[in-house]
């Protein structure tokens, strides 16, 4: 604090120099790749030299632009087909983005809820809670998501559901935890003997104190859930062709390996990049706001 | 402990049943079977003596408790591709897949026993952070990738080992080396965690003070105790290696359980996967079941 308001009393330099050492300490890299995909997936429409779609076959398999063959016109190559590898990338970052926030968002809605009641009422509410937590954190999540798609037809929506039914799981168990931990303290007490209703202890009184648990959890599973869906879209129970994703572009190029290695190289890499740069930021700010959960 | 053990079967056996109705409400939501097996230029007639032949005119309630009925008898259903027992498809595959995935978990687990230790041992040194990276760079890659290089390299480009498919031992390098490195950064990063926790405690200390070799102290007295906590990540693991069996035998072509979903997914074959899914569901609640009388009777602080 007071060196705050040394900084703040300090010269111009001064000020700069605080700044600049201040920036030092974000993980710059991961911020970039993160903010990149972000603006190239909202902007997908505008920026992309190709429709995603755009089958030009006389220009089929060319190679990215620093090889022999390759030319400018497509930076990163085609496929089999003559599609522009990097226009569509960058509509499936549009896919990978919005499939992992949608999911996140479901996950920590039922987690938060369903964490918050098993913490804080106890007893039975708990145990049978708990169970069905144990049951959803130990299944496969891909299986079920191969079920959905078989039953319901892999599609968008299936994608999200599949993936939201049992991603909500370790956030009920940290969530319920977190509860636990501070559902005595004398504030809640306190709150109680005013006559506070449950929902509005619960709201106004606990979830403050969890809260921040609740967004490192939350940063920390972007990149689970976007391997989760390439891995789905690789195997063809993703978002169906021929919508661009990251990992069913993997699965076009996979028999081309040694021919036409662009095709799936840069998608893996995509994938790879976003899913470390998302898992370095969540470290980051899980070390920020809540360095006891290290351990995780 | 009687107590705790038969509560423990007796909610495993619950969660069992609401499994079942889920896949029950998913196989009547997948479609109607009537539509899928009556031929093109069946009548009306015809389809009412399929569905009768069924059972589907029965009532909801009914149809579940004859899909419960036949499930216990290990009736399962008929693949929709080749109208053959999905049972006797399952057992046919099911050595395959285990033949596959116990060395990568033996590989796995000795490989991440030597990373973690060694890395929680020279804490904050560079051999720290090496392993901590791999463990990073582990869990981003995606695996399928990995397996798709993996071939490109060591089968095409240098024709040491076979592309995919299933024979001699040189078949089982790539599949179990790349399995096994599914489940590498998790145990690693456990077994980091738990073997600092443990390298700070009193018993070490007095372990080293007692004059033990450094080798002794690491290896028996910190191990055999870090070890413990990785128990209750035997459910982890057997998730792990399921959703790594689907992904790499279909990039190897191996003729396993997880292929055989993958295939059938996309084929649109539902008692197959209907049945997988159950199979897993039952081995999900066993392990399960076992870690946690194993880890009751291992720390009798743990009970319910």
């Amino acid at each position: 604090m007071s060196s705050d308001i040394a900084i703040a009393r300090a010269g111009f330099g001064t000020r700069v120099r605080h700044i600049w050492q201040t920036s030092r300490r974000l993980p710059l890299i991961p911020i970039i790749i993160m903010s990149a995909v972000v603006f190239v997936a909202i902007f997908a429409d505008l920026i992309t030299p190709y429709p995603p779609n755009e089958m030009l076959l006389p220009d089929r398999l060319t190679p990215p632009f620093f090889m022999p063959e390759g030319s400018t016109a497509h930076i990163l190559g085609t496929d089999t087909i003559g599609r522009d590898i990097l226009s569509r990338m960058m509509f499936g970052a549009r896919i990978s983005l919005s499939v992992s926030l949608l999911v996140i968002a479901i996950a920590t809605v039922i987690g938060t809820v369903l964490g918050m009641l098993a913490g804080y009422r106890r007893g039975r509410v708990d145990a049978v809670l708990m169970r069905v937590t144990d049951a959803a954190l130990a299944f496969p999540a891909l299986l079920i998501a191969l079920l959905l798609a078989v039953a319901l037809g892999p599609s968008f929506r299936t994608v999200v559901l599949a993936l939201s039914a049992l991603s909500w799981a370790p956030y009920a168990r940290m969530m319920r935890g977190e509860v636990l931990k501070i559902r005595d303290e004398d504030f809640v007490g306190q709150a109680r003997i005013i006559g506070g209703s449950q929902a509005r202890i619960l709201i106004k009184h606990i979830f403050p104190n969890v809260v921040n648990t609740l967004v490192v959890l939350m940063t920390m599973s972007v990149g689970l859930v976007i391997l989760i869906e390439a891995s789905l879209s690789f195997l063809g129970a993703g978002i169906p062709p021929p919508t661009p994703s990251w990992g069913s572009m993997v699965a076009d190029g996979r028999n081309l390996f040694n021919r036409a290695w662009w095709i799936s190289l840069f998608p893996s890499l995509a994938i790879g990049s976003v899913v470390l740069s998302g898992n370095f930021l969540g470290d980051w700010i899980r070390d920020k706001m809540d360095p006891r959960l290290r351990q995780l | 402990m009687t107590r705790f053990i038969i509560l423990r079967i007796i909610q495993a056996f619950v969660t069992l049943i609401v499994i079942s109705m889920v896949i029950f409400a998913l196989a009547r939501a997948s479609g109607d079977p009537v539509m899928l097996m009556a031929p093109p230029m069946a009548t009306l007639e015809d389809i009412e003596v399929i569905r009768k032949h069924l059972g589907l005119d029965k009532s909801l309630p009914e149809q579940y408790w004859v899909f419960l009925k036949n499930m216990t008898r290990g009736d399962l259903g008929k693949s929709i591709q080749n109208r053959r027992d999905v049972t006797t498809i399952m057992w046919e595959r099911l050595p395959n897949t285990v033949s596959l995935s116990l060395p990568a978990i033996f590989l796995g687990i000795s490989v991440s026993l030597i990373l973690g230790v060694t890395a929680a041992c020279r804490r904050a040194t560079w051999v720290d952070s090496g392993v901590k990276f791999l463990a990073i760079l582990g869990q981003a890659l995606p695996s399928f990738w990995l397996a798709i290089v993996a071939i490109s390299v060591f089968a095409v480009l240098l024709g040491w080992l076979p592309t995919s498919g299933m024979g001699s031992p040189a078949h089982y390098v790539l599949p179990v080396l790349t399995l096994s490195f599914f489940m590498l950064p998790i145990f690693t990063r456990l077994l980091r965690s738990s073997m600092l926790e443990v390298l700070d405690t009193e018993y070490v200390k007095l372990a080293r003070i007692k004059g033990l070799s450094e080798r002794v102290v690491v290896w028996k007295h910190a191990l055999r105790n870090a070890i413990i906590p990785l128990l209750t990540a035997a459910g982890i693991t057997f998730a792990t290696i399921v959703t790594g069996a689907v992904i790499i035998e279909t990039v190897f072509a191996w003729p396993g359980l997880g292929r055989l979903m993958a295939e059938a997914m996309i084929r649109r074959d539902f008692p197959v996967v209907q049945a997988a899914v159950l199979l897993v569901a039952v081995v999900v609640l066993v392990v399960n079941l076992l870690v946690d009388i194993v880890y009751a009777y291992v720390d009798p602080r743990i009970r319910y």
